[in-house]
């Protein structure tokens, strides 16, 4: 008889965009807002950037907004290399923000408005977090459902665990750890760049890994 | 149950998150007031939502206040002056706009658990609120209003417990909860149900349109703000290179003297091109619409100003990608370069039709990614979700994060 494995329960979660009636239509400005926001704010045009499910060519709305409505290329490359997931705290990631459009605008003091209409909107957001009735107790069961589920449930697992376990750890490469000791497959989930992928990206690349695990475990030969 | 229509269509987690909503909001009561009960997009979207919210268990109530010649036309210029056009609102007329509000407060049963109020017609009613949780649903592009207008609604508006708005530049500064949800299609109406190639042939033959060449397609009023000149301006230039034809699709405006004016001038540019098909629509052509929305090869949306501009989710939903302007809340719509594209000039739609009639395999795959954006985002599923959420976090004010 194995061991009873606890198991993994699918979650997902969905948002409701709040608008925190602020805006900013030249750099300083979308500056000195992100300077006095409120952390959720900041948490969702960096971290909740990935619920979009498609990434162009930027990592954060600021980027976005950056490269498209002011056509500050540069900057936006640089606020797209900071990566939400790697600060112990929004405090951490509000710094850097601050930190790369400061220097910039010390080399580029003047920079052009946006378009009227195409301002950056600061918003915020109310998550619901809820059981979608999915469990799996193996890795065939797991491999199973993570085909089915919705995209919001692959953010909440992969993205959002991040921010809620720290230390740049998923759900479910902790699971497949802890439940089954496969540290090597853990760790090739946990490899997977979050930065470079949207959230059918991940699925895929967590089911390339499971799949490959499932079927060397069933090979006998 | 009615959700059950919805299952293979909506995304699993809306209809499961649902379910779970209604089951906490289960018995209590949800009233809907607005100020017609037929016609434009916010009654549309209330006959199809009404029933659903029933069916899910909530005691949903649709009322309508009713006015005089003399309010609507007042209630007309705030809309316009919302929208940027300058119009004068006296004090009398804002008195007027309360009073009858008041007289429609001796008729209507405002008692409920969480009342919607939709748009600026009956936005005094709060005054007369007796409990519950009161939200204010604006659908108007609030972008760049007359200030003072705006300003006297707010005020009303700040007596709420929330407000919504469809799009996030819409929003104000305001001292209430404000929450951004974008309007919606339902998948199964008339509208936007799937055909069979025998309907869709009833509306090709009524219409005599032949099918050996793409189709280019505009549905929408005729209207300046709509650039339907622009819209064969950008077919004449694909012309030189492809052929095809081009439907102009709206329904005839009877009640706007521009409409006739600007349906003239289309005739007229339009002149003799036998590959022009105008085609005015009587109301209730829905069937007509999804046809052709259908059969068209590239959709075009190529408005100067919009509100939301829900004909680009339409077509969207039918696996084609839409060339729209980069206006009210088209950019929400096409993610440019994955769903259709944003465009800016003429020169842009013809251009970006020219690149599609080009290549069909990106045709297909940006239409593929069309409809499944429409599915995740912009069906009546995903409204209610919204709305029902609204109502549970304003029950729970200050959470960020809700475990259900």
């Amino acid at each position: 008889m194995g061991e009873i494995v606890e198991p993994f329960e699918f979650k997902q979660c969905i948002s409701i965009l709040k608008s925190t009636g602020k805006r900013a239509k030249k750099l300083r400005e979308l500056r000195d807002v992100i300077a006095t926001v409120s952390d959720e704010c900041i948490f969702h045009h960096t971290c909740q950037y990935f619920l979009k499910g498609h990434i162009l060519e930027y990592t954060s709305d600021f980027a976005h907004w950056a490269g498209e409505s002011l056509e500050e290329k540069a900057l936006a490359e640089q606020l797209s290399n900071i990566d939400p997931y790697d600060f112990k705290n929004i405090g951490d990631l509000r710094k850097e923000l601050l930190g790369v459009i400061d220097d910039y605008l010390k080399r580029f003091p003047e920079p052009r408005e946006a378009m009227p209409g195409d301002e950056f909107f600061f918003n915020e957001t109310v998550t619901l977090i809820f059981p979608i009735g999915i469990r799996a107790r193996n890795l065939a069961e797991f491999l199973t459902a993570i085909k089915y589920v919705d995209s919001g449930s692959i953010y909440y697992h992969f993205y959002e665990a991040r921010i809620r376990l720290g230390g740049g750890i998923d759900d479910f490469s902790r699971w497949i750890e802890d439940a089954f000791d496969k540290k090597e497959l853990a760790e090739r989930i946990k490899a997977i760049d979050p930065f470079m992928h949207n959230t059918e990206g991940i699925r895929e690349h967590v089911v390339e890994a499971i799949e490959e695990e499932v079927r060397k475990d069933m090979e006998v030969i | 149950m009615a959700l059950n229509q919805y299952s293979g269509i909506s995304p699993k987690g809306d209809l499961l998150l649902l379910q779970m909503l209604s089951a906490k909001l289960y018995n209590r009561s949800f009233l809907h007031i607005n100020s017609t009960r037929a016609g434009g997009g916010v009654a549309e979207i209330l006959q199809r939502m009404i029933p659903i919210i029933v069916e899910l268990g909530i005691n949903a109530r649709w009322e309508v206040i009713e006015g005089d010649s003399r309010f609507f036309d007042i209630t007309k210029k705030i809309h316009n002056a919302l929208q940027g056009r300058l119009e004068k609102i006296t004090d009398d007329m804002w008195q007027y706009h309360y009073e009858v509000n008041r007289r429609n407060v001796e008729r209507l049963n405002l008692e409920a658990d969480a009342v919607l109020i939709h748009d600026p017609q009956p936005a005094p009613l709060i005054e007369f609120r007796k409990d519950g949780r009161w939200i204010w649903r604006c659908h108007i592009d609030l972008s760049n209003p007359q200030q003072e207008v705006s300003d006297y609604l707010c005020r009303y508006g700040e007596k709420y417990d929330a407000a919504i708005f469809s799009v996030a530049k819409f929003a104000r500064a305001m001292a209430i909860d404000e929450f951004i949800i974008p309007p919606s299609i339902d998948p199964i109406s008339e509208k936007n149900r799937e055909l069979t190639d025998e309907e869709i042939n009833e509306t090709l033959n009524k219409f005599q349109i032949p099918t050996d060449r793409p189709v280019i397609l505009q549905v929408s009023r005729f209207d300046r703000f709509k650039d339907p000149i622009g819209v064969i301006k950008a077919y004449r230039m694909v012309k030189k290179y492809n052929d095809c034809i081009l439907i102009l699709a709206g329904s005839p405006a009877t009640d706007d003297p521009e409409g006739e004016i600007v349906l003239n001038e289309v005739r007229e540019d339009a002149a003799n091109d036998p590959d022009i098909y105008i085609l005015l629509l009587p109301p209730f052509s829905d069937r007509d619409i999804n046809a052709l929305q259908r059969i068209a090869t590239v959709v075009l949306q190529k408005s100067l100003k919009e509100g939301f501009g829900l004909t680009v989710s339409e077509a969207m939903w039918k696996g084609k990608p839409v060339m729209g302007g980069a206006v009210g809340g088209i950019p929400l719509q096409i993610v440019h370069g994955v769903t259709g594209f944003l465009i800016h000039s003429v020169e842009g739609a013809a251009f970006r039709i020219r690149q599609f009639l080009n290549n069909p395999e990106m045709l297909k795959k940006m239409g593929e990614h069309a409809r499944e954006y429409v599915r995740k985002n912009f069906l009546i599923t995903r409204q209610i979700r919204d709305y029902l959420s609204v109502w549970y976090a304003i029950e729970n004010k200050g959470k960020g994060i809700l475990e259900l």
